[in-house]
């Protein structure tokens, strides 16, 4: 009874661990291999080994390291001003007594675009020449600015239009944490004398915390995945300001098809997700892992 | 029930991998075309249906995005059978194209070099360049040009200028007494800001590279054109494509470089156009600025029907075909049809066009090219912004040039 019961476990089990295999641990093994390799997509004759060559020459290359350090500033820019947002807004929803349901479709809008769509919007409501941004500017004797060809503008701009994309998300994440949180439990410690910080910090936060940790994971990799706004509106300048790691693979290893150069960014960009990502990781597997 | 639900969904999971993993192949009632999305699909589609109906075949264009053309196109030419028996490429990437074998010897499939082509169009489709055996045909015929506003030259009394010096004086003056963008750089990295420089570098006689294929980027030509190219921004703007079209023809801005779809459209020109000026200043020698950039077609390496594709490729890039396609957008890279007198009576640009052409520059012919492009356009970046210095960047440059073609 047992063994017949374990038998259909893994039958049942199969599919998905074949396609795991197939879907991600042949291509992430494939990948590490390529790493190692000088294999350039294009060349007839094979690819040759070049040890740690492409990795070293990674450490070297200046655009890759200053693509590592725009990617990391963004995300931790980005993550925490979007939670920030994202949780206010969630418990200005939440005490709202009125049109709780027109402002959450209309907070939901703009996650609800394609990123390829928002670039296009932006760039033409940013344009230095005739966008609403700096027409509105001018009516208070500011500006014309160019957001997205000015050293100073460039990185800043992109962050905020990711952060008026994705707040939305970490409102959506809050906002549904927040209606779960146990309406007693706030009566009891106001009967109890507690004031609106001892609610948020003793109760709310408690109770929204694995929410607050999903929204923190999920922008951080995605965050960190920063490619169609930056390749359609800076292409990464002005003078690399805006480059980042996705943009810099996508160049080498699918624009320049230098395959064993790009997988080896790769292996660099998955290492810092993980290295990320990994306490909030840690945090929600132990959570729902079984007694 | 539930025996049931999992037969039905485990069907449609096996359907749907059967399918995803299907691609378009050429089959023999059909031709596939890879194509460059846009006017130059409308314009093959206007005119397939003459080709389809005597040779009883179907001719299936897609439509793709130039870097993910790219892509598509090379990743499919490592197999056997092809999924595209005819590829658009875009000039630069045929010294690429022609290393890795992904087009077939078009002397081979009978397809000879017709000197009724533009011979600089003509030379892109030769490897090694402009030497070698023919791979591609020209397709469609872009070349740079040099975009004013006339009423605001009218009204000063301009002269379209010949030298950027003139060039920059009248950005200057444009700038000072009428406070408008005397001339729009085009200055984002990568492609953009390149081929915005690269006709003033050559004006002032640069080469990006030397015999050897040493870089030449970091040299007395180079720092003058850099240096002008950074004064025309101060006299002016930095725009990306719209911004450029809307704010030339609006008299908002004097000048700028741009390629001709970008302003003409059929009949009507938002802009007046010239040649690109040739000289640095006005005593010296002129040269040849106007950069080139046509896309080729070519007969896949892998396609399984060559002779038909090879026939295809004929019959669009003829002078017949290329007349009719004018009208629905396409450039003509034949001498004939920019002469053709109905032609060029409607279409005002076509003399300029062709003489912009017939003294063009071709980009390197390297295949890392993209790549020297990318490094070249990231230091000019850091240049304008005034992050380095013109003499640093263009160190920089040099040296990541040399790097990349060790």
């Amino acid at each position: 009874m047992y063994k017949s019961r374990r038998r259909f476990e893994w039958v049942m089990l199969a599919p998905v661990i074949l396609l795991l295999i197939g879907l991600t641990l042949f291509p992430f093994v494939y990948t590490v291999n390529n790493s190692f390799t000088d294999y350039y997509y294009l060349a007839g004759d094979n690819k040759q080994y070049v040890g740690f060559g492409n990795y070293i020459k990674l450490l070297q290359d200046e655009l890759f390291l200053q693509s590592v350090w725009n990617t990391t500033k963004f995300m931790l820019l980005a993550v925490s001003i979007e939670t920030a947002l994202g949780l206010g807004l969630a418990m200005l929803a939440d005490s709202a007594r009125r049109g709780v349901r027109l402002l959450r479709v209309s907070l939901l809008l703009p996650s609800l675009l394609p990123p390829v769509t928002v670039a296009l919007i932006w760039q033409m409501m940013l344009s230095n020449h005739n966008g609403i941004v700096n027409h509105l500017l001018s009516w208070f004797g500011a500006g014309p600015f160019n957001f997205l060809m000015d050293v100073n503008l460039a990185f800043n701009a992109i962050l905020y239009i990711d952060i008026w994309q994705w707040t939305p998300f970490a409102f959506l994440l809050l906002y549904a944490a927040l209606q779960a949180v146990p309406r007693p439990q706030y009566e009891a410690a106001k009967v109890d004398g507690a004031g609106r910080w001892k609610l948020f910090v003793h109760i709310t936060l408690p109770n929204i915390m694995p929410g607050l940790l999903m929204v923190v994971l999920l922008r951080t990799i995605d965050t960190f995945r920063l490619f169609d706004k930056v390749n359609l509106l800076t292409g990464g300048g002005p003078a690399n300001s805006t480059a980042t790691i996705t943009q810099y693979i996508y160049r080498q290893g699918v624009y320049n098809l230098q395959i064993g150069y790009g997988a080896a960014a790769s292996i660099v960009m998955v290492a810092l997700v993980l290295a990320f990502s990994i306490f909030y990781i840690r945090r929600s597997m132990g959570g729902a892992s079984r007694p | 029930m539930n025996k049931k639900l999992i037969l039905g969904l485990s069907t449609i999971t096996a359907a749907a991998a059967v399918l995803a993993g299907c691609q378009s192949q050429g089959g023999s009632d059909k031709l596939v075309v890879a194509a460059r999305g846009g006017s130059h699909v409308t314009a093959m589609e206007a005119v397939k249906e003459a080709f389809e109906k005597e040779h009883n075949v179907q001719v299936e264009i897609i439509g793709l995005e130039a870097a993910d053309l790219k892509q598509k196109v090379s990743l499919d030419a490592k197999n056997k059978q092809g999924a595209y028996d005819l590829i658009m490429a875009d000039d630069p990437w045929m010294p690429e194209f022609g290393e890795a074998g992904i087009f077939a010897n078009l002397s081979e499939l009978g397809v000879e070099a017709d000197a009724d082509f533009e011979e600089s169009s003509l030379a892109l489709g030769k490897h090694p360049y402009a030497t070698g055996d023919l791979y591609a045909l020209p397709f469609a015929g872009n070349v740079q040009l040099f975009f004013y506003n006339k009423q605001l030259f009218d009204s000063r009394n301009d002269e379209v200028p010949q030298s950027w010096e003139e060039v920059l004086r009248i950005a200057k003056e444009v700038h000072a007494e009428d406070g408008l963008a005397g001339y729009v750089i085009r200055g984002q990295q990568g492609n953009p800001i390149v081929s915005d420089f690269l006709p003033i570098f050559w004006a002032y006689g640069g080469q990006v590279f030397d015999d050897n294929w040493n870089a030449q980027v970091d040299s007395e030509a180079g720092r003058k054109a850099l240096n002008t190219y950074i004064e025309l921004l101060a006299a002016g703007a930095n725009y990306e494509t719209t911004d450029i079209v809307s704010s030339v023809s609006e008299g908002r801005a004097a000048m700028a470089l741009g390629w001709p779809s970008w302003f003409i459209s059929g009949e009507t020109a938002k802009a007046d156009y010239a040649l690109i000026p040739s000289q640095a200043s006005p005593n010296a020698e002129p040269v040849a600025t106007g950069m080139i950039g046509n896309w080729m077609m070519g007969v896949a390496a892998n396609s399984q029907q060559p002779e038909l594709a090879a026939k295809f490729l004929s019959f669009i890039t003829s002078s017949e075909t290329q007349k009719k396609m004018v009208a629905h957008g396409g450039v003509p890279t034949r001498k004939s049809v920019y002469s053709d007198s109905e032609l060029a009576a409607k279409y005002k640009h076509f003399p300029v066009q062709l003489d912009a052409m017939q003294n063009s520059v071709a980009r390197p012919r390297t295949p890392k090219w993209s790549q020297v492009e990318e490094a070249l356009g990231a230091e000019l970046s850091a240049a304008i912004a005034g992050v380095k210095s013109a003499e640093s960047a263009l160190a920089a440059a040099n040296q990541a040039i040399d790097q990349i073609m060790q």
